[in-house]
Parts: structure tokens; sequence; C-alpha cells
């Protein structure tokens, strides 16, 4: 299989002491990742370092075998971030949001075009609607949102980018169950709209065990290292017992 | 006020009395009128024009010294320091000095006024800017950059809505400043009401004086009030482009009415300059006026003066929003400040000097009083913006109502009026040159007295004491700041290099 992103023998540190440490993952094309772990364990050090956000103390990250740091900005597009904090301009409506995540794609012109007002409405809609809020939101203002419709606002503009690879961050945090369920089979382009290009490889990371039989590898981190690294189906109970203690 | 009181002489009082009195019976001639309109008609066209050049430069200085952005945008910090830097001086010289610089070289041309405010205005809005470009969280420009977005289309996208209400809430805030800065260039000669209310008080015709004062007062109050009304924020969230386009359209139509207005008003900004060289001076004669003159007085004055006239702004608005219940009681208050910010404190020390001596104590108390204004309006503002329930509950311990408003609705607003109150005391500092000036006290006298006898000598010494004692103010005022709010400056960016 092809190795969209690795992280060879990565350790970051920083003056309060070891976020990771020899970290060496391999994401093949296709696969859907779990990432696992108590709060503080690195589960978001580890997703920056692999969208580029940090770069690590020692070792490597590469995508597509590029280095992270040497991407264009037509590569990075490939990569997909949805974050714990979300970052949506609270100071924009719901479709200003959205299209700011196909920048990529456009130039100048369709940026100040679009902070003038919300355009690409059709596109915005299909992917508001594939992370379940109805197209009337597309006017409505950030501010305004409640916290799970925030998250829905970040999925659909983590969608419309259209990425190779997804990484997110906590993203069923905000979310009552039935949400949640809907939101994952998105990520993970289970049973969505045919019109959708949803990315074939996502990794996420998650706090609800029941939901990683959705998933084909799980990969668990204590203290910053990796202790769990597996297919889901030879996931042990003592694994994650050792993990979580 | 000591000092005022036993140096008062009963003539003057009459002189006072028949001015406060002018003030119901402006003079209604129409050639009064029509000169006192054209004057205001001229203040605003600088105004306007200095304010919208100095906005424009100011964003883009402000921008280039934002260390965020030039590691944003891989350029080196020293950029940003470098311009930061370079702008400390031009912004610790009053406009008005600026002005009286640019005269002795250039001679009387329209020019002068709009340089003499362009330069100061710029510095002061760049570093505003900068600071505030560099306290924005730029998580989401980074997030919006990691899409695959470039560079420029991130900053549109992720930084310009955040920009907006800043130019919105400072940007008008300095046009009302440009106005008082165009007046107040105007009673030093550039033309202008300043120069109509200069004229009117010096022949004593109060009522003439105050058709100019009452006309200023107008334009200054409404412009305030459609200041308020531009700033609220429903016309910038979810419109930040429709605003930002309307906002830039605007500046540009001002420009052009501005410039249109005061050619048809006989202002020529196209005049040929006249040059007055300036001989190179020489180190001999430099020692010379440092001899000369007694820095160590001249020094302690500006400083006492600055020291006193911030007791009285900082100081008075609390005692008397403490002491003051009655809506009737606080109506007059809120006249009473109105009237305080809008009247230039040159022309207050000048009214004052009609019955008492120049003395430290009368420049103090002129200034001191115009920044009472400015501050009594902002500490009022923000405690009509707090709930009830806090003074209420102390009210109902049984505490008087001076002690429930400590209480209750003052110390809310303490830190946030005294880390304000700080930086008005820079703004004091500035101010001396020019009240000095007029009132005969400590630099701006000696400066004033230095251009008129063309010693260049001393002309450059006391502009660069004064500098230096502006800058010593501004990082000591800024260290206070820090520590009163609890500041502490991070690099967003620095996480990418871990």
């Amino acid at each position: 299989m092809n190795s969209l992103i690795e992280l060879n023998n990565v350790s970051l540190y920083n003056k309060s002491g070891i976020r990771l440490k020899g970290i060496n993952i391999s994401i093949n094309c296709g696969e859907k990742i779990a990432l696992i772990g108590s709060s503080g364990a690195g589960k978001t050090t580890l997703l920056k370092l692999a969208n580029g956000t940090i770069f690590p103390t020692h070792g490597e990250v590469r995508f597509n075998g590029l280095s992270i740091s040497k991407l264009t900005h037509k590569q990075r597009l490939k990569i997909g971030t949805l974050w714990q904090d979300l970052r949506l301009i609270e100071e924009l409506s719901v479709c200003q949001n959205i299209n700011a995540g196909a920048l990529g794609r456009h130039n100048v012109t369709w940026s100040i075009a679009n902070l003038i007002t919300g355009i690409n409405i059709n596109e915005c809609s299909k992917y508001l609607r594939a992370a379940n809020l109805p197209v009337s939101f597309l006017g409505r203002n950030i501010r305004d949102l409640s916290s799970g419709q925030k998250q829905r606002v970040a999925i659909s503009r983590l969608l419309i980018q259209r990425p190779e690879i997804i990484l997110a961050d906590e993203p069923l945090s905000n979310l009552d169950q039935f949400l949640a369920n809907k939101i994952l089979n998105t990520l993970l382009s289970v049973n969505t709209d045919s019109t959708i290009n949803t990315a074939k490889t996502c990794i996420i990371s998650v706090h609800q065990l029941d939901v990683l039989q959705n998933f084909t590898r799980v990969i668990g981190i204590r203290s910053g290292q990796v202790v769990i690294d597996c297919d889901t189906t030879d996931l042990k109970d003592i694994d994650l017992r050792n993990l979580y203690n | 006020m000591a000092v005022i009181i036993g140096n008062l002489h009963l003539g003057g009082l009459n002189t006072l009395f028949r001015f406060f009195i002018s003030s119901f019976t402006p003079s209604l001639n129409s050639q009064v009128l029509q000169s006192a309109w054209n004057g205001l008609q001229v203040t605003f066209g600088f105004a306007i024009l200095a304010w919208s050049l100095s906005l424009f430069l100011g964003v883009l200085l402000g921008l280039l010294g934002s260390y965020n952005l030039c590691s944003f945008f891989n350029i080196s910090p020293v950029i940003a320091t470098v311009i930061r830097r370079t702008l400390t001086v031009p912004r610790a010289i009053h406009e008005v000095l600026w002005g009286l610089l640019i005269l002795q070289i250039c001679g009387l041309s329209p020019w002068i006024a709009l340089v003499a405010m362009t330069i100061p205005y710029t510095a002061h809005m760049a570093r505003v800017f900068s600071e505030q470009i560099d306290n924005i969280s730029l998580k989401e420009l980074i997030a919006i950059k990691l899409t695959g977005s470039r560079n420029l289309e991130s900053l549109i996208t992720a930084i310009t809505p955040k920009i907006i209400p800043i130019i919105a809430t400072f940007g008008f805030y300095r046009l009302e400043c440009a106005v008082r800065g165009a007046t107040l260039l105007g009673i030093f000669g550039l033309g202008g009401i300043g120069t109509e209310l200069q004229l009117s008080l010096m022949s004593l015709q109060f009522n003439q004086m105050w058709t100019s004062l009452w006309m200023l007062f107008i334009s200054l109050f409404l412009l305030e009030k459609a200041i308020e009304w531009i700033q609220q924020p429903k016309f910038y969230i979810n419109n930040t482009g429709v605003y930002t386009i309307t906002f830039i359209s605007s500046l540009i139509f001002s420009i052009l009415i501005s410039l249109l207005l005061l050619n048809y008003l006989g202002i020529n900004f196209f005049e040929g300059l006249h040059f007055t060289p300036i001989h190179p001076p020489n180190f001999y004669r430099f020692i010379e006026a440092f001899k000369s003159l007694n820095w160590v007085q001249l020094i302690l004055d500006t400083l006492i003066l600055t020291f006193v006239a911030s007791c009285i702004a900082i100081g008075l608005p609390p005692l008397i929003f403490m002491n003051v219940h009655s809506n009737i009681g606080q109506g007059i208050v809120s006249i009473i400040l109105i009237l305080l910010r809008l009247m230039p404190a040159p022309l207050v020390i000048i009214l004052l000097l009609l019955s008492t001596t120049p003395s430290t104590s009368v420049v103090a108390l002129a200034l001191g009083l115009q920044n009472l204004g400015v501050l009594g309006r902002i500490l009022r503002d923000n405690i009509n913006k707090q709930g009830d329930q806090l003074f209420n509950s102390v009210l109902s311990t049984g505490a008087t109502n001076s002690n429930a408003w400590l209480y209750g609705r003052f110390i809310q607003e303490s830190i946030s009026y005294l880390s304000y109150s700080i930086y008005r005391t820079d703004i004091i500092l500035r101010e001396t040159i020019v009240v000095g000036a007029v009132g005969g006290v400590g630099l701006g006298w000696q400066l004033q007295e230095s251009l008129s006898s063309f010693a260049w000598e001393e002309v450059i010494l006391i502009s660069i004491v004064f500098v230096c004692i502006t800058l010593i103010g501004e990082s000591i005022n800024e260290q206070m700041q820090k520590a009163l709010l609890g500041i502490k400056r991070t690099n967003q960016f620095s996480m990418l290099k871990i």
C-alpha cells in the first residue's frame, strides 16, 4: 500500500518537557484510524505534527514522500484538519466560513467576492446538508450558533476542501449520540451522498470506545508514546485497560 | 487653585463674566456667520484629509509593524522592530509642534496643516493597529493557511474581518481627534475655525467667538453621534466585505469632496512652497544654546504641569460621579463634560489669563479640565453599560449612594479606567508643548520663544529633549499598564518553531 503520511522516529520537546517521544507511524491510503488515549496523552500534538502546524524536534514527518515543511499550497490542499477548537471565523457567516475551506482552489478575486457576499451557494448547501444542517443556516452568523452547530459548520468547511486525508481532533465531542454516528459516517465516507467526495483516509481522535468498530486501525497514545498500533480486530481489552490506567 | 485665586483681579473677572454671558447671545450677523461657517468647513476639510491619509498609511505601517504578520509572511521581524522604533519619534511630537517647525522651514502653505497632522496621526495609528493585530488570535489564519490557501487569500479571509472592527472603533475615534487637532492648528494661525476663535478672542468680540464656538460644539456633537452610529457592530458583523468596500469608497469620496471644498474656499494646495534654507547647525552654537537655557527648570515645569493636569483629569471624574446622583445633576455634568472636551485648552488658558497671571497652575488647570472632559465621558459610558445588580446589592446593605457607587459601580471599572488614564497621561505630556507655548510654562514656552527668534540650535535641542521625555514617559506608562492588566506578550507563531 502507498504511505500517505509517515512519522519517522518523531520526538517533540518543549519547555514543559517531552510531548512526544520516538513515534514511528505510517498511514496508508484508505486506512481509517482511531486515535485514542486519555486527555493530555499527546493526541492533539500528534495531529498537529501530521498536518504541519508544528515541526518535530527530532525525526521527520512526510506527506506523499515529501517533507511536511516543504509542501506547496496545492499539496497542502490534500490534508484536511478538523480542529478541536474548530477555528471558525466568528465575524463571518456560515456560508463564508464554509467557502474558506475552498480558498486553495481559487484566486484572490474569489476570496474578496466571498468576503463581500456569500458565494458558491450550491456547493455550500451540499456540504452543509452532508453535515446535517439545513440550508437555511447559510446566512446565519457563527456567533449565533450552538457549539454542536458550529462543529457541523467546521465539518462542512473540511468537506468542501475535498482532502485526500482527514485529521480530525475529537469531532464528536459536542454532539449527541445520534448526530455523532451520522457525522462519523460522513467523515468515514460511509452511507454518504455519492456527490460528496470524502477522503478515503482519515485519522480521528476519539474518546468514545464504542465507535472503534467503525475503524480499520487503532493507535493508542500514553504519555507521548505509541502503546497500541494494531488492526481494530486485533485490539484486546487488556490493551485498552493498560492505555487508560 | 490657591495660586490662581491669589492672583485674580476683578477687571479680568468682569471680562470673564462677559464671556460667559455672551454664550446666550452669539452674533447672528450674516458676515460673522459666513466667516465662521467657512472656517468650520476649512477645519473639517483639513481634518478629513489628514485623517484619511493617516488612516491609510497607519493601516499599512501597522500591518508591516506587526510581528505576527512578519512571521506569517516569513519576513524578518527586524523590519517590524525598525518600523515601530522609527515611528516613536514622529508620534512623540505634537501636531502643533510639527506645524510650527514646518512653518518655519516652508513658509505659510496649506500643506503645512495637512502634513503636520498626518505625520503624528499616522505614527499613532500604526502603533495601535500593529499592537491590536498582534493581539488578534491567529488560530483561524493558521487553520485556513493549512487548507492549502495562499498567504494573501488566507489573510483577506481570516484577518480582514478582525481588523475592520478595530478600524471602526479606533480609526473613527481619531477623526474626532483630527477635528480637534485642526482647530488647534488654526489657533496657531493655520486657518479654519481655530483662527476665527483666536481672532475674536484677541479682539474681545465674545459674541462672535460664541458663534464659532457653538458651530464647533454642534458639529463635533453631531460627528460624535454619527461615529457612534457607524461603529455599531451590526453593520460589519456578517457584512465585513460590504462594510470594507463602503468604508474605502467613503474615504476616497471624502478626500475628493474635501479637496474640492477647500479649493472652492480659496485654499490652493498647488501653490508653490517657499522654502527657507536652514544653515547647518554649528557645534559650538549648540554648546552655547545648551548652556544658555535653564534645562532643569524647563523640564521640571513640564513634568509638574503634566502631573497636576493628570491629577485633575484622572482624579475628578470618579469624585464627581460619586457625588452626583440625581438625573438633573447628571444631565448638567454631561453638558459640562461636552463643553470641557470641545473647548481647546489654549483658548481656556487665554480666557483664564484675562483675570489672572501666567503660571503653571493656570496651564495645568486648563489642560486638566480638557482631559477631564475626555476621561469623564469614558468613565460615564463604561459605567452606563454595567448592570445594576451589584450597585443594588451594595445599596441594600444600607450604604449611602456615594458608597454604593464606589463599591457597586466604580470598582468594576477601576482597572480599565486606570489603564486608560495611564495612556492619557502620555497625551497630556505631549500636549504640554502646546499649552506651555500659550501659557508661558515649560519647554513649550521656551520652544515658542526660540522659534520666534530663529534660534535653530535651541529649537533642535528642545525638540530632542521633549521627544526623549515623551519616550521615557511612554515607556514607564507601558510598563505600568502591563503590570496593571497583567499582559504577557506571546508570539502566536512561536509554536511553529518548537
